[in-house]
């Protein structure tokens, strides 16, 4: 006796063969894998991979002597500065060259000046508006200047005090005590102000992520669909016509297809993004690749659609790339659309990517649990575009002439 | 089987205009025409993939009009096209289609190394059909149109574009299955074809039947069957040569 298939085993072959002609060709895998991977590391360079703050103050010494140095050693002693001393030529060819955009240059007389509690010569030269990095050392440098020159100022006092009560104490004394109790105050200060992040400090790669992954899966399935209009061009849909499989099968099959499909293509990038990229723990990167469940099957039944309304290869090109950007560009994944209201706000709210990317970063950046309210709706909106596509799929989709 | 008037009419054309034979059990039975004759939209509607627009077709009791379904459990449609998936192998390919006729995996394994023992192929059943030739792509269409052990087995010009080698196996193949008892429709436009393959042939052209009987009948209502041949035959009737059409 033929030993026969068991209730639901057409649509799991049908997937499988998707997933085989996946993993085989190699363009697929370009532009589901690499093309992602690739961007995502582009824009990781792009955005210096790093959040804490970094800045290096180029310096020039003409002055050489004491409080010169204690100058540079204050600036270094700053969290995040790091000083790059420079002879006076390199530093001009340098910033002539645009190579550097700060450069700060302590004068021949910045020590003597200073010891005299006189304004000291010191300037900070900035490329253009020496971006972000020349208006922080700009800063820094003032605020130490200043306050060297306050401590010059305090033990000019100090001394002048013990000279008019009869006490002579040596000038060098009189500044060495000063300038103890200013330290024991620099490492010991009065008044701290706390700093608190709230949620996940955000990585770069963090931010975006989202948004690759969603334009990605959205991109590919929405690309793969056209393999079912090729289906007809390829004759193969035709003899699958001449088997007893159904519609419903079908759609079935090509649904699970996509859904593997996308599924390894969240399970890849945000496997990454987990192992090497350290933005997700354990805990959330489960989480998203549950949501990711949720969003591969919304996605998945947008394919579906796109291969049911398409007669030809060109077409379904066409519809998906165009769908793609439209989706991609008012459901935020390559700004934030969240505070669109009125009729973008209603737009932004009708893609997939929208829904998508607010769950996805919603685990990543805020560390939301899935119970969460806001992820749980993202989830059911998810889940009812992707019912939606199923049903108006397998409306339009007529696989026979007999097909009812 | 049975085609009772079949008629297709494609905006306005006629492609196929009341078409009307049986076929016997066990027979090959030979569709010969042109291209455009009307012999792939006549097996299109006859294999249920192609609505008609009236007529009929009964195969094993059952309506192609009615009762698709009962047909499509009877049949194996080996279509004119590589029907395949070309980036899987052989082996896939049959034991996907196979999975696709309602067998379960291992039944389908089972029938697709014994389809491509058949067709010549059982040690290329792991490589890529992308890497095979022509007259192997073909064969391996034929093992797929197996799969199911159809009672009735449509054959769309199998051996167009095939080398000597591959053609002589796919006529093996058919000749072995005829043995076995499977009834067989084969559309060709090669006359030697139909000749030695051939129990009883229908000519086509321009969508009608306008010759069916055995090939040794056919060419002896115009000559001498041991010296004309069927594509005289083909000019007599029509007026025209056959290979011309092609």
């Amino acid at each position: 006796m033929t030993e026969m298939s068991t209730f639901g085993s057409r649509p799991l072959a049908l997937a499988g063969k998707e997933l085989k002609v996946f993993f085989r060709d190699p363009q697929m895998l370009f532009f589901s894998l690499a093309l992602p991977l690739v961007l995502v590391l582009l824009m990781t360079a792009a955005f210096g991979g790093q959040s804490r703050f970094s800045v290096t103050a180029r310096v020039v010494d003409l002055d050489g002597g004491p409080l010169a140095a204690e100058l540079t050693g204050r600036l270094e002693a700053v969290p995040g500065v790091t000083v790059d001393l420079l002879d006076p030529e390199t530093a001009e060819r340098l910033l002539e060259d645009s190579d550097i955009v700060n450069l700060v240059v302590i004068g021949e007389e910045f020590s003597e000046r200073l010891a005299a509690g006189q304004a000291p010569d010191i300037r900070v030269r900035l490329r253009g508006n020496g971006d972000t990095e020349g208006q922080i050392v700009n800063s820094y440098v003032e605020s130490i200047v200043r306050e060297m020159l306050g401590e010059s100022l305090v033990a000019r006092q100090v001394q002048a005090m013990l000279a008019e009560a009869g006490l002579e104490v040596p000038v060098e004394e009189v500044e060495a005590r000063v300038g103890e109790l200013f330290a024991e105050t620099r490492e010991s200060p009065l008044v701290t102000v706390a700093e608190e992040t709230v949620g996940v400090r955000p990585e770069p790669i963090a931010q975006f992520l989202p948004g690759m992954v969603t334009m990605f899966t959205l991109f590919a399935i929405s690309l793969t669909s056209v393999s079912l209009v090729e289906e007809r061009r390829k004759g193969t849909l035709e003899r699958l016509m001449t088997t007893t499989l159904t519609r419903a099968e079908l759609l079935s099959g090509t649904w699970l297809g996509n859904f593997g499909r996308g599924l390894v293509q969240v399970v890849f990038l945000f496997g990454l993004a987990w192992l090497f990229f350290n933005v997700l723990t354990l805990s959330s990167f489960a989480s998203i690749i549950l949501f990711g469940v949720v969003a591969v099957a919304s996605v998945a039944g947008i394919g579906l659609v796109i291969a049911a309304v398409s007669r030809t290869p060109e077409q379904a090109n066409w519809i998906a790339v165009f769908f793609t950007m439209i989706m991609t560009s008012l459901g935020g994944s390559f700004f934030d659309t969240s505070g669109f209201t009125g009729v973008m706000g209603v737009l932004t709210r009708m893609t997939y990517n929208f829904w998508a990317n607010d769950g996805f970063r919603r685990i990543i950046l805020e560390g939301e649990a899935l119970t969460s309210p806001p992820i749980v709706k993202d989830m059911v909106v998810l889940a009812g575009i992707g019912l939606a596509g199923w049903a108006l799929a397998l409306a339009l989709f007529r696989l026979r002439g007999d097909d009812k | 089987m049975e085609v009772r008037d079949l008629r297709k009419v494609f905006n306005g054309t006629t492609a196929v205009d009341g078409v009307s034979f049986t076929i016997n059990r066990g027979e090959i039975f030979g569709l010969l025409g042109p291209n455009g004759a009307g012999k792939t939209t006549t097996i299109r509607m006859m294999s249920t993939t192609l609505p008609m627009t009236s007529g009929d077709v009964v195969i094993g009791g059952h309506s192609v009009r009615e009762r698709p379904g009962e047909v499509r459990r009877l049949i194996g449609v080996c279509p004119q096209e590589i029907a395949l998936y070309l980036e899987l192998s052989a082996l896939d390919n049959l034991v996907f289609f196979g999975r696709m006729e309602g067998l379960s995996k291992a039944e389908a394994v089972r029938r697709a190394r014994a389809n491509l023992e058949l067709v010549g192929l059982a040690e290329r059943a792991r490589h890529r059909v992308a890497k095979f030739s022509g007259g192997m792509k073909r064969r391996v269409n034929l093992a797929v149109s197996l799969m199911n052990r159809p009672e009735l087995l449509f054959l769309d010009e199998p051996t167009v574009g095939v080398d000597p080698q591959s053609r002589n196996h796919i006529f093996d193949t058919i000749e072995g299955l005829r043995d076995e008892g499977m009834t067989i429709l084969y559309t060709t436009h090669y006359m030697e074809e139909a000749d030695r393959l051939c129990d009883r042939i229908a000519i086509m052209d321009n969508g009608r039947v306008v010759a069916l009987d055995s090939p040794r009948n056919l060419k002896a209502s115009i000559g001498d069957p041991d010296e004309v041949t069927l594509e005289d035959v083909f000019l007599n009737l029509t007026g025209r040569r056959l290979r011309d059409q092609g």
